[in-house]
């Protein structure tokens, strides 16, 4: 672990702190990415690395690291999260230690401050949210901390960029002198400290904290007396603690957001109002982008005919991707609602608020953000679950995460919703969504009751639960930020989900279109459209893919589908969106001119199973179908990331063998049941 | 080493009242949070208040060095006041 600095070696700068301190927002700052930043402690959970922006002209990698409350750790996660910061396996231990100190509460904060100091990093103090120590009267004298704990201390925002000059111009001489060294210091780890010391380095902060802090308002100059403030200075300088006083609006809101009745409508109102906008709010969008899919790929149509590469690109390409992309604005409304209740603080009092109820069921308060995320996706959902310290906790977070309905799950709900309910009713789409939505919260809560109660067999570990939950001040969420934020994770998705949905529907378009690409019908006394019509069924009919389903056509039987279907099934493997796009490209048989979602409901309407009358999405498959999306793990990226989570394959198998045994089971359930009471 | 029993009589911050302010006077040993609980701040001598509780009585929030802090009912009473 040598401390100097070869020439030719990019120097490394990590950025250290205390959860919910400001870390990231200045780590993006510095290297112009977008990492998410979250008013809840806990939201980097990974470290990330990245060269700082040329424009600052300093040659050097900038790592973000989830907080620290402590170096000494009181957890194996923990253990690893502070043992990457002394040495990183691929970049090694840092060459100074940026340490983010929440100056509203700095006695907390120069705790681990002091850690850092006697492990003998080169440490750089930057002092984050003073708006906060403003708003309660005071201020904090950087020289004095600095002359104090005998390193840079600079204040900054990382908003606005103040301070981030000083702060380069901090790193440049720390390199410097790290270059010039000649000896090399070493870095130490710090011994288990014991009550004695521990209270002992707390006594020592305090004694710092009364030397920097003080009260912004001048002391009153005698010339021109004004009873008022001289009285004002005499309080804050007769309380000298009073700047350990939490942010006042927040101690107000508090009262009503923890408020015994309020509270609970509160949280209630929020989440519903969530579900049921990504409906309503939506709508008008996805029309939108439904327009303009139809638009592209019927001028592909008539620009290249009825040819193989024209049927290509109009159907396997755009129709294909468009049926899913159809469905963004809703996911874009997920994400915006997330963002905005990221912002504001009320995570940390949502997972205060349920903590009692999850702990009932096996699960810990600290599950209710890796919960309320896995509605989005399910894989920064599991990652987030690390914040849980208690492992049997964590497991069972991990288990009941792909039972939350992601986002990939919302544009198959949306074109099944959609053919469940005429066109003119429309509001009882929003309802029937977060009916869904109630449902699987509420399977998750029985199915993790159950591996509870059997938590000896499945999770195996059993140690010390626990609660302990800064709550942060509440912040105005900023709309634009939540804005920018949503379009990044916009184009996320197109990046990422984009390809995989071509390439399968490109995949799917080429099973459904060979071997008999050019199939004979007889087309004896029947109109053109006919014609086209009956070949292509005629061409899917004898294609791969028919070859392929009927192979699991004995599977699909029971819960009312056939081999199209169980194709389209499949192929929700590798995400479940492409399911709607499948299902176009199998069923739309006949161009009706319609646009892209509304022919292949009315493809879905006319369906029947091949050489019969039998219409295959009737109410009772249809809802069969939802219950089987409620539940079916068809996510092979949850399974990977679920592995690497949990350190061994029994989590993922357990999941992939108890959810889909489930959701086959309650699909044929619902099916049959349906059925039975003479709903078709 | 104190036992957990010494303390029974003793009141802690799980019996303190909402808007209560309080010194802690010690920190019981024996809990396996209590480690946790001094190094974010909860040691002898500083002052806490109590702030809200949520509908099930359990987490209860403390104002404490200038933040405020959630924990869970069993863990407050490592808190001697
Ligand atoms: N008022 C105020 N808020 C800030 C300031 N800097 C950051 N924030 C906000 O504080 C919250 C936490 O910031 P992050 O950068 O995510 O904090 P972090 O240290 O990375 O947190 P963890 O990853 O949870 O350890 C976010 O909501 C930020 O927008 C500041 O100077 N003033
Ligand atoms: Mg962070």
């Amino acid at each position: 672990m040598q401390q100097r600095i070869t020439k030719n070696k990019v120097p490394l700068i990590a950025i250290a702190g205390q959860p919910n301190s400001g870390k990231t927002t200045l780590f993006n700052h510095l290297s112009g990415k977008k990492f998410k930043t979250v008013n809840y402690p806990g939201s980097t959970v990974e470290y990330s690395i990245s060269k700082i922006l040329t424009k600052f002209s300093i040659n050097a990698n900038i790592l973000d690291s989830p907080g620290i409350i402590s170096l000494i750790p009181s957890s194996p996660d923990e253990e690893l999260s502070v043992n990457t910061l002394y040495a990183h396996p691929d970049y090694g231990k840092p060459d100074i230690v940026v340490v983010t100190v929440d100056s509203s509460q700095i006695s907390r904060h120069l705790y681990l401050v002091r850690q850092l100091i006697n492990s003998r990093f080169n440490v750089i103090i930057v002092l984050t949210m003073l708006d906060l120590l403003h708003k309660k009267g005071y201020d904090i004298s950087e020289s004095k901390l600095s002359e104090i704990l005998k390193c840079d201390v600079i204040k900054i925002n990382s908003k606005s960029g103040e301070g981030i000059d000083e702060l380069l111009s901090s790193v440049n001489r720390n390199i410097h002198n790290l270059e010039n060294e000649n000896g090399s210091v070493e870095v130490v780890k710090n011994p288990p400290e014991d009550k004695e010391n521990l209270l002992k380095s707390y006594s020592e902060i305090g004694h710092i904290e009364a030397d920097v802090i003080f009260p912004m308002k001048e002391t009153p100059q005698l010339k021109e007396p004004d009873i008022q403030k001289i009285n004002e200075s005499l309080v804050v300088l007769n309380n000298p603690r009073l700047f350990q006083k939490p942010d006042e609006f927040t101690l107000k809101l508090d009262k009503i957001v923890l408020h015994k009745f309020w509270g609970l409508i509160i949280f209630f109102l929020t989440m519903l109002i969530m579900f049921t906008s990504i409906f309503y709010v939506a709508a008008p969008l996805m029309d939108l982008v439904n327009e303009a899919f139809s638009f592209l790929s019927d001028s592909a149509d008539s620009i290249l005919g009825d040819t193989w590469y024209g049927n290509l690109i109009s159907q396997g390409a755009i129709s294909g991707v468009g049926s899913v992309l159809v469905f963004l604005p809703q996911i874009l409304i997920l994400f915006l609602i997330l963002g905005l209740l990221e912002d504001s603080g009320f995570l940390a009092r949502g997972a205060m608020l349920i903590d009692k109820p999850l702990s009932k069921i096996g699960l810990n308060g600290k599950s209710f953000v890796p919960m309320l995320s896995g509605f989005a996706c399910a894989i920064p959902a599991i990652m987030a679950s690390r914040t849980i310290t208690n492992k049997r906790e964590r497991f069972l977070t991990i288990f009941i995460i792909p039972l939350m309905s992601c986002s990939a799950r919302l544009p198959v709900y949306a074109i099944l919703i959609a053919f469940l309910i005429p066109q003119d009713k429309a509001f009882t789409g929003g309802l029937i969504l977060t009916v869904i939505y109630i449902f699987s919260i509420a399977s998750s809560v029985i199915i993790a009751s159950v591996i509870n109660k059997f938590s000896d067999v499945f999770l195996r570990s059993n140690d010390n639960s626990s609660f302990i939950l800064e709550l942060p001040a509440y912040r105005m969420p900023k709309i634009k930020r939540a804005v920018t934020n949503m379009f990044s994770n916009a184009k996320q998705y197109i990046f990422k989900a984009g390809p995989v949905i071509l390439y399968l529907s490109l995949i799917i378009w080429i099973l459904t279109y060979l071997p008999n690409y050019n199939p004979v019908v007889d087309g004896t006394g029947k109109s053109e459209q006919e014609i086209v019509s009956l070949k292509n069924s005629e061409r899917i009919a004898t294609s791969y893919a028919s070859h392929l389903g009927n192979l699991i056509e004995p599977v699909m039987k029971p819960i009312g589908m056939d081999w199209r279907v169980g194709v389209s099934l499949i192929a929700t493997f590798a995400a479940r969106e492409v399911f709607v796009s499948s299902l176009t490209l199998i069923f739309k048989v006949t161009d009706t001119g319609e646009d892209i979602q509304n022919s292949l409901l009315s493809a879905m309407r006319n369906a029947t199973f091949e050489n019969t009358e039998v219409k295959i999405f009737t109410t009772a498959t249809t809802a069969g179908l939802i219950v089987f999306f409620i539940f079916a793990l068809q996510c092979l990226s949850t399974v990977a990331i679920s592995r690497k989570e949990t350190g061994s394959w029994r989590i993922p198998v357990l999941q992939i063998v108890v959810f889909t045994s489930i959701a086959y089971i309650l699909a044929f359930v619902t099916v049959n049941g349906l059925r039975f009471f003479g709903i078709n | 080493m104190l036992k957990t029993e010494h303390y029974d009589l003793m009141r802690t911050a799980a019996d303190m009242k909402i808007g209560e302010k309080a010194i802690i006077e010690d920190i019981d040993n024996s809990h396996p949070s209590s480690h946790r609980l001094m190094e974010i701040g909860f040691t002898p001598g500083q002052e806490i208040v109590m702030l809200n509780k949520t509908v099930f009585n359990d987490p209860i929030s403390f104002s404490i060095r200038g933040t405020i802090i959630a924990i869970r009912k069993n863990e407050a009473v490592s808190i001697i006041i």
